[in-house]
């Protein structure tokens, strides 16, 4: 085992795993950089799960290696420098959150920041009751603050807002925004995409088991710096053909690189329209016009 | 800062002692089957004989259902798959698990001694007292391996009917609910190769002052290669799962 004092956070390459038939994971490669967050996306049964379990040192890969700050993943020293979510829906419901922290913390050879995890997960009121009689967004709350409780350099979150209300994810996001700018490096996989843009700098996007894209935020939004335009007209005027604008039952709209110069021309062309609007391609559209076009290349 | 493995066994215990219902019916269980069974014999070596049986009853319970159960029941929780991505040697979790498991068998044979002296009359040497609970704490090691077996091949929801299966047809064929000497002969044959019987005698022969037999040392470590067998196989079938 060869210890590297300038390896990366995490590292895994050509990994592959099968399950009896299931093929779960068959070609997937990552990168992640001290003080940066990366989405993994994917859509359901892609094999991010199973991906985090090779991380995590859960499941052995079958092919391929992953190797946490130079070390192999589920190996002590990879173990004590990440920290992950756990699936908050078992916790020992004889336990409260405190001895949680402590017990996990113990694991880490640390005492536990239990006021700050109280502040940063809105801990206040649960912190000394049995886990039991929580609701699902309670017990998030625990899980996500058991994740950071060690001080880990590396962080894997697997859905970690599902059944949050809006003041959890909130302060949830600052919590992830806060350790990323400390030097935190994060692995997040999500369904909230705004929650994707506000966190990550980077996506690794999963499909079938395979790494289908790679890409920092930024660079996606600068090749696909397309402008959504929403806009009404007046009851049976339609807009003229150049635009290529499409009709939702509600309002119309179309995609443009130049949203300056449709502007500019619809404005030539007279046209009667209110209410417009020009907002950024969401993220997720984008991703799919990425693709769209890699797989025309 | 506390020790991983303190706080390892603080967590088992803290878990177990807030579940009342699930401790005390365990460790109330064998002083209840003595006095309802093993305590009507009368006194003397008899019952001197049964209270050692159903000490053994006691440390083999624990053994089986503590391991055997819960084990199989933290294969399929989510919680236990997140604390092996934990930092900390899995020894230490191990080592958490079977403190638990000897307090809690201590507090069993000692219900049963006690419910001995209130029930009859027991005048036994020191030495015998250290030999019986040596017996014990050996004994411990091949239940726990029994119990980690069941536990490796079994479900969370069958782990409790299959250790009673288990379980309670060995007590009896072991001799640890009715002497060997009163077995019918068919069973007294299968009862020389159990491994109950085999802790049994190592009890037996401490209340008695003679010394243990290789014989039952010998089936004993028998039971627990076949029984890490068994588990090193299904730990190996999981792993190419």
């Amino acid at each position: 085992m060869s210890s590297r004092t300038n390896a990366v956070p995490l590292y895994a390459a050509d990994l592959a795993k099968r399950y009896g038939p299931v093929q779960a994971v068959s070609n997937v490669t990552l990168e992640l950089a001290a003080g940066s967050a990366l989405a993994l996306l994917g859509p359901n049964g892609a094999g991010k799960s199973t991906t985090l379990s090779i991380l995590m040192g859960l499941a052995m890969p079958d092919s391929g290696k992953a190797r946490i700050f130079g070390y192999p993943a589920g190996s002590a020293e990879a173990r004590q420098l990440t920290g992950a979510t756990p699936q908050a829906t078992d916790f020992p419901g004889q336990l409260t959150p405190r001895e949680l922290l402590f017990y996990t913390a113990a694991c880490y050879g640390k005492q536990p920041q239990v006021a700050q995890l109280i502040g940063q997960f809105g801990l206040e009121r649960l912190i000394d009751r049995r886990v039991a009689g929580f609701s699902g967004g309670e017990r998030r709350r625990v899980a996500l603050a058991l994740a950071f409780v060690g001080t880990p350099r590396l962080v894997f979150l697997d859905e970690p807002t599902t059944g949050l209300d809006t003041h959890g994810q909130n302060a949830f996001r600052a919590a992830a925004q806060e350790y990323v700018d400390q030097g935190g490096a994060l692995v997040l996989t999500s369904h909230h995409w705004d929650e994707i843009e506000a966190i990550c700098d980077h996506i690794t996007l999963i499909d079938k088991g395979e790494t289908v894209l790679t890409a920092h935020i930024e660079e996606i939004r600068r090749r696909a710096n397309v402008k959504q335009l929403n806009f009404n007209l007046p009851l049976g005027i339609t807009p003229p053909d150049w635009m290529r604008a499409t009709h939702d039952g509600h309002r119309w709209h179309l995609q443009a690189a130049d949203a300056d110069s449709v502007v500019r021309q619809m404005v030539i062309d007279d046209l009667p329209f209110h209410d417009l609007s020009v907002e950024p391609l969401p993220l997720d559209a984008l991703i799919g016009r990425i693709r769209q076009e890699e797989t025309i290349q | 800062m506390t020790s991983h493995w303190r706080a390892e066994c603080r967590l088992s215990l803290t878990i177990l002692l807030r579940q009342p219902g699930f401790w005390v019916p365990s460790v109330l269980f064998p002083a209840m089957l003595y006095a309802f069974f093993g305590a009507q014999g009368g006194d003397g070596h008899w019952a001197a004989n049964a209270m050692a049986s159903f000490s053994i009853y006691a440390v083999l319970g624990v053994g089986f259902y503590q391991f055997g159960v819960s084990l199989a029941q933290d294969r399929e929780s989510e919680f236990a798959t997140w604390q092996r991505s934990l930092p900390g040697h899995q020894a230490n979790r191990w080592l958490a698990r079977i403190i638990s498991s000897l307090v809690f068998v201590s507090l069993a044979v000692c219900l049963v001694i006690m419910a001995a002296h209130l029930l009859t009359e027991i005048a036994l040497a020191v030495a015998s007292w250290a030999r019986l609970g040596l017996a014990c704490l050996l004994v411990t090691i091949p239940a726990t391996v029994m119990g980690v077996a069941l536990g490796s091949v079994s479900s969370a929801r069958a782990a409790v009917p299959l250790a009673n299966l288990i379980f309670l047809p060995l007590a009896y064929l072991g001799g640890l609910w009715i002497p060997p000497i009163a077995l019918p002969d068919p069973i007294a044959a299968i009862s020389e190769w159990t491994p109950t019987r085999a802790m049994g005698e190592l009890a037996w022969a401490a209340i008695q002052g003679t010394a243990w037999q290789p014989r039952y040392i010998g089936l004993l470590l028998g039971w627990m290669v076949i029984s890490s067998a068994v588990i090193v196989v299904s730990h190996w079938g999981k792993s190419r799962r």
